[in-house]
């Protein structure tokens, strides 16, 4: 897959969360970080049929079933993905990530995100 | 067998009657033209003030806010009452008249708005606004003294004050202060005049918050009160302050300040105080009044001859709201041979004791009643709940629709607000038309009541 | 996304960075609005004060507690049947309001030993009702009243009662916002952890940022007790305060307005643990994903499907229906917080409105990102308005209906341009399927009133049409549309009743029991223990 096009099916999946989610927009910048990590780390390890569970904690349990909601949207949405490749998948949701974390937390201009406290 | 005034034991309030006093206050500024309050105070002492305006009217008024923030609590605000001023001005050229109205927060921290308002007419308004006639008048509404009541006639005084001059002759007119009332209210008292073909500057003239929805998309209502009929009060032959806790200072003001005689009271409601009323108005202006309302007064008396002696005679109601209003509606209930029991005033006022209507009801009334001031909607609801006061007809405003709703008795809606029903404000309570109004809703009231409990609903086939 | 110029406010730069134009290609790290800073003092802001953010939107809900405010009338009186926030006991908080009623004597000579009394009064007053709150204002902050000192004395003689102390003054804050973020810390560090609640199913949440407005939460409890879920509180809307003192026994906190609640749920999870779940209860598909999302938590997706099927085959034939005819519309989204963009998308995707403006009065930044992430392109996006840039625009945009508050609704309407109510809504509940149903048939009648039509019309200019006796609203819609989607039998209007709450409280539902597993029904009476309180 060349870049143009991992790019292009970036933005799909990134229109997606922006349109539909909620889960990215804790208040802290820290919390966000966290949020992408683990919410589109285990969204990428279900499309690449991976295990995507750690523990049974509550926490684990959690960015699980946000991971299982986002992927059955995503493959609702998007077609492509049930034919594209496992390394080509991870390389969109490594895009996806970057970008997330770029327009969440280190491009945001809220300023909220940097205070300490709740 | 005994009235008795008495005040409410308890030390706090199991829902209010009366909210504080900015809330009068506010209602007079918007009573004016080209005038936007500004309140000195946190958001929601406008907020709510323009929300529970905008419940009762179905419209929207404009007032400002210097919004007190934490620092601003601490440190002192005056300057974000320098900062409202201006932005209110550069933002809304045709404003003249902004009122700084203070709240409970503002007195307590002492910001000095006396002072303040002298350094902007200095200041900004000579340097940047000197084409411009504009007026700060500061009043001084503590919400921890008096209530919306005494709110309200102090900010008369206050506008009156500010404006009043004694310019030559005599303007040949009356000052009709109506005190916090509907548009509906003013319509009758207008009418009463031209009827008498007496001019009067009337304060306030806010038949135009009853604004239309015009074609061309007129977005704001307001009053219409201008600074030359407020100046001109200075100028008039007399003053009639219709009620006497609203609107009562500016009147006594006018008579010490430019010797204009000043008839306070009584507020109008009924067919006798109406009577009073146009004697006043007789003996104030020397006109004579006329046959026209003779018969107008008439039909009053035709209509409400057919309801007292059959349904309302007899019936116990409990009345509570602004004093005014509240002593009015008592006083033409026992005209219409009903009982009132129990009236309830809102506030702590002492000189309720030495109002002339409440002597003449404690030296008159033959049965029951008790008026409680400083009172609350517990008052009226622990009497029905644990001391078996039996009611008939509650008259009041919206604020306390649960009672009769929890309690099944039947309640006319009257004074302020009055949100759970339908274009009240369009109606008077005041005057020969305000008499039909309020006998005809009482007796619809009783007659619904009548039919939805199925209680003698046979009895209106042959009326 | 430059930032949008109003031209009423040229003489006030600061407010420049208060409102954007949502622009083609643009991204939230291009421009994004300013928010909760200071109130610019004269701009006629639609902002409340902090009590009435802790006291009136999220403290007075709570449905079996006396809620007294320590100040002077107005602030009680002020706030007191302003809202819809209903209850299955009664609606006890709606009725009842209490103020210690502060005179001159009590700021000079201080207040705390009146309130003593009133709080004594109080439970007098009410003797089946042992729970309170205490609300500051502006007057008892400023004097200096030790609120916490007096209801602990009061608890130390009176044992069966307990009382919260919220401090958060109308000052306290550019906002209400200010006053969500009070209680709410005030609330976990004080109340969370003192019960130890009844827990009798598997699966127990906290709903968290609902209110019960017109009986939101009711018909969401319908869904999530379906499921099998323990709702062992919701913050605020119809919760007992024992409920809600148990919170830390949950195992996922499930958060619909973030923006008055998520500081707790934020807290619950650094101290106990519990996840937070941010969710929609607005919009079929949002809605759908939201139950299905909860239910993965649980591992009971199958219970949350059958439900999304089920309530998708009953409403969405009536969805539809307005669906057709609401194409196109354009609509101002100016709420207070958080339905802006809880509303934002759903309302394009799923009944074709075209969103032209979002604003929030008390909102912080994140709401922004949230609302402009969702909406479309060109939409104007404004933080704290003021009444004139209202104005502005909505001469400007010319909406056909906007979402405001009460008082806002009625400038709109003296413009004609029709309103919904936006907090109290006008007949809701519009959560849930049913609920987004009444919403679309609300803004239905709203768009397509033949009195609204009149309105327009200047008889003294225009030709007056004398041949017409009366129009329906199909008359307006129907134009639009194709004969297919007329006749189409399948779609059909809002079949909701009058009031759909009162038959949701007679259901009863099964959970799993947390030891065996076994399904058992749990009576109503465990969901509202204390009927008739008063």
């Amino acid at each position: 897959m060349d870049e143009t096009t991992a790019q292009e099916k970036m933005k799909q999946l990134e229109w997606y969360i922006t349109k539909h989610c909620l889960w990215q927009y804790n208040s802290r910048g820290w919390d966000r970080e966290i949020q992408n990590e683990r919410i589109l780390g285990k969204s990428k390890q279900l499309l690449c049929g991976e295990n995507a569970r750690e523990d049974d904690s509550n926490a684990d349990r959690y960015y699980w079933s946000e991971a299982m909601t986002l992927v059955e949207a995503f493959k609702r949405y998007f077609p492509w993905l049930k034919t594209m490749k496992k390394e080509d998948i991870a390389t969109v949701m490594q895009l996806l990530k970057e970008k997330m974390d770029y327009t969440m937390i280190k491009g945001s201009l809220n300023q909220e995100l940097i205070k300490e406290k709740y | 067998m005994s009235c008795e005034l008495k005040s409410k034991d308890r030390a706090g309030v199991i829902n209010p009657i009366f909210t504080c006093q900015p809330a009068g206050a506010q209602f007079v500024s918007i009573g004016v033209k080209d005038c936007i309050g500004i309140v000195h105070g946190g958001q929601g002492c406008v907020m709510f003030v323009r929300l529970i305006f905008s419940q009762h009217f179905k419209e929207s008024f404009e007032l400002a806010s210097s919004s007190l923030h934490e620092d601003a609590a601490v440190f002192g605000a005056l300057h974000r009452v320098e900062q409202g001023v201006d932005v209110l001005l550069m933002r809304y050229p045709h404003v003249k008249v902004v009122p700084i109205i203070t709240t409970c927060s503002t007195e307590i921290i002492g910001d000095d708005i006396d002072g303040v308002i002298l350094k902007l007419n200095n200041g900004l308004l000579k340097e940047k606004y000197a084409d411009r006639e504009v007026h700060l008048i500061s009043i001084h509404t503590p919400s921890f003294v008096g209530s919306m009541i005494s709110g309200y006639d102090i900010a008369v005084k206050d506008f009156v004050s500010h404006f009043a001059q004694k310019e030559g002759m005599v303007n040949g007119k009356i000052n009709v202060i109506t005190g916090w009332v509907n548009p509906g209210d003013v319509t009758e008292v207008k009418s009463l005049l031209k009827e008498m073909q007496v001019e009067a500057t009337v304060l306030f003239e806010i038949e135009t918050f009853d604004s239309p929805m015009m074609p061309d998309g007129n977005h704001i209502s307001h009053g219409e009160t201008t600074i030359d009929d407020l100046r001109s009060t200075g100028n008039a032959i007399g003053t009639i302050a219709l009620n006497r806790y609203e609107g009562g200072k500016a009147a006594l003001y006018l008579e010490k300040e430019f010797d204009i005689p000043a008839i306070i009271g009584p507020t109008p409601i009924g067919i006798r105080n109406t009577d009073t009323f146009l004697q006043n108005i007789k003996k104030m202006t020397g006109k004579p009044i006329p046959e026209s309302l003779v018969r107008k007064r008439g039909i009053a008396v035709d209509a409400i001859t057919d309801l007292t002696h059959m349904f309302l005679a007899g019936k116990k109601v409990a009345i509570y709201g602004s004093p005014d209003l509240v002593i009015g509606l008592a006083q033409f209930c026992l005209d219409m041979e009903m009982l009132p029991v129990l009236l309830l005033l809102g506030d702590d006022n002492t000189s309720y004791a030495s109002d002339p209507r409440i002597r003449e009801l404690k030296e008159n009334v033959e049965f029951n009643m008790e008026i409680i001031t400083n009172a609350d909607f517990w008052e009226l609801e622990t009497r029905i709940k644990n001391d078996g006061l039996e009611l008939d007809l509650i008259l009041g405003h919206s604020k306390g629709r649960f009672i009769p709703i929890d309690y099944n008795i039947p309640m006319v809606r009257v004074g302020f607000p009055v949100y759970d029903r339908a274009g009240h404000y369009r109606y008077p309570v005041v005057g020969y038309a305000g008499a039909t109004w309020l006998a005809e809703q009482m007796a619809n009231t009783l007659f619904t009541d009548m039919e939805y409990k199925h209680n003698k609903e046979w009895v209106l086939g042959v009326w | 996304m430059p930032y949008h110029q109003f031209k009423c406010s040229e003489c006030i730069p600061e407010r420049l960075e208060h409102a954007v134009d949502k622009g083609a290609g643009e991204e939230l790290t291009d421009a994004l609005p300013l928010g909760y800073l200071n109130t610019i003092p004269g701009t006629i802001s639609e902002r409340g004060c902090a009590y009435c953010g802790a006291k009136h939107v999220i403290g007075t809900p709570m449905k079996d507690v006396i809620h007294i405010s320590h100040g002077p009338v107005g602030c009680t009186y002020d706030t007191w049947q302003t809202k819809r926030y209903i209850s299955d006991n009664g609606c006890f908080q709606l009725k009842y309001t209490f103020a210690s009623d502060m005179k001159e004597a009590n700021i000079v000579f201080g207040a705390e030993k009146m309130l003593k009394k009133n709080i004594v009064e109080a439970f007098k007053a009410f003797p089946n009702i042992k729970r309170m709150t205490v609300y500051q204002t502006c007057a008892s902050a400023l004097i200096g009243d030790d609120i916490n000192a007096i209801a602990e004395e009061v608890m130390e003689e009176m044992p069966d009662v307990k009382i919260f102390v919220c401090n958060s003054p109308g000052f306290a804050g550019p906002s209400q916002s200010g006053g969500h973020h009070k209680i709410n810390l005030a609330w976990l560090s004080q109340m969370v952890g003192t019960v130890e609640p009844e827990i009798y199913s598997k699966y127990v949440i906290n709903y968290v940022g609902e209110y019960n407005i017109q009986g939101d939460q009711e018909i969401m409890k319908d869904y999530i007790q379906r499921m099998g879920i323990q709702i062992l509180s919701t913050f605020t809307g119809n919760s007992r305060f024992d409920d809600l003192c148990g919170m830390h026994r949950a195992q996922l906190n499930v958060l619909e307005c973030a923006r008055s609640a998520e500081y707790i749920c934020d807290e619950l999870r650094v101290r106990y643990g519990i996840p937070r779940m941010d969710i929609d209860g607005f919009g079929f598909e949002a809605l759908s994903d939201s139950l299905l999302k909860i239910a993965y938590f649980f591992g009971i997706e199958e219970r949350a499907r059958a439900i999304i099927d089920e309530e998708t085959a009953r409403w969405k034939p009536e969805l539809d229906w307005y669906a057709a005819r609401l194409q196109g519309i354009k609509v101002c989204i100016w709420p207070g917080g958080s339905k802006l963009w809880h509303w934002a998308h759903s309302i394009h995707k799923e009944m074709g409105l075209e969103v032209v403006s979002v604003y929030t009065k008390f909102g912080h930044q994140g709401d922004m990102e949230k609302g402009i992430s969702r909406c479309e392109e060109g939409a104007l996006a404004i933080d704290d308005p003021n009444e004139l840039e209202t104005l502005e625009a909505m001469y400007t945009l010319k909406p056909d209906i906007i979402f405001t508050g009460k008082r806002p609704g009625e400038v709109a309407k003296k413009i004609r341009v029709p309103y919904l109510n936006a907090h109290a809504y006008h007949n809701g509940p519009y959560k849930g399927y049913e609920g987004w149903v009444r919403f679309a048939r609300d803004i239905y009648n709203a768009v397509y009133s033949p009195m609204h039509k009149l309105a327009f019309i200047d008889i003294s200019k225009d030709e007056i049409p004398t041949g017409k006796g009366f129009e329906t609203q199909r008359m307006y819609s129907d134009v639009k549309i194709s004969d297919e989607v007329k006749n189409d039998t399948a779609l059909r209007q809002c079949t909701s009743k009058y009031d759909p709450i009162p038959a949701l409280r007679e259901k009863t539902y099964t959970f799993p029991d947390p030891k065996t597993g076994e399904w058992k029904v749990v009576s109503n009476e465990k969901f509202r223990k204390n009927s008739g309180v008063a």
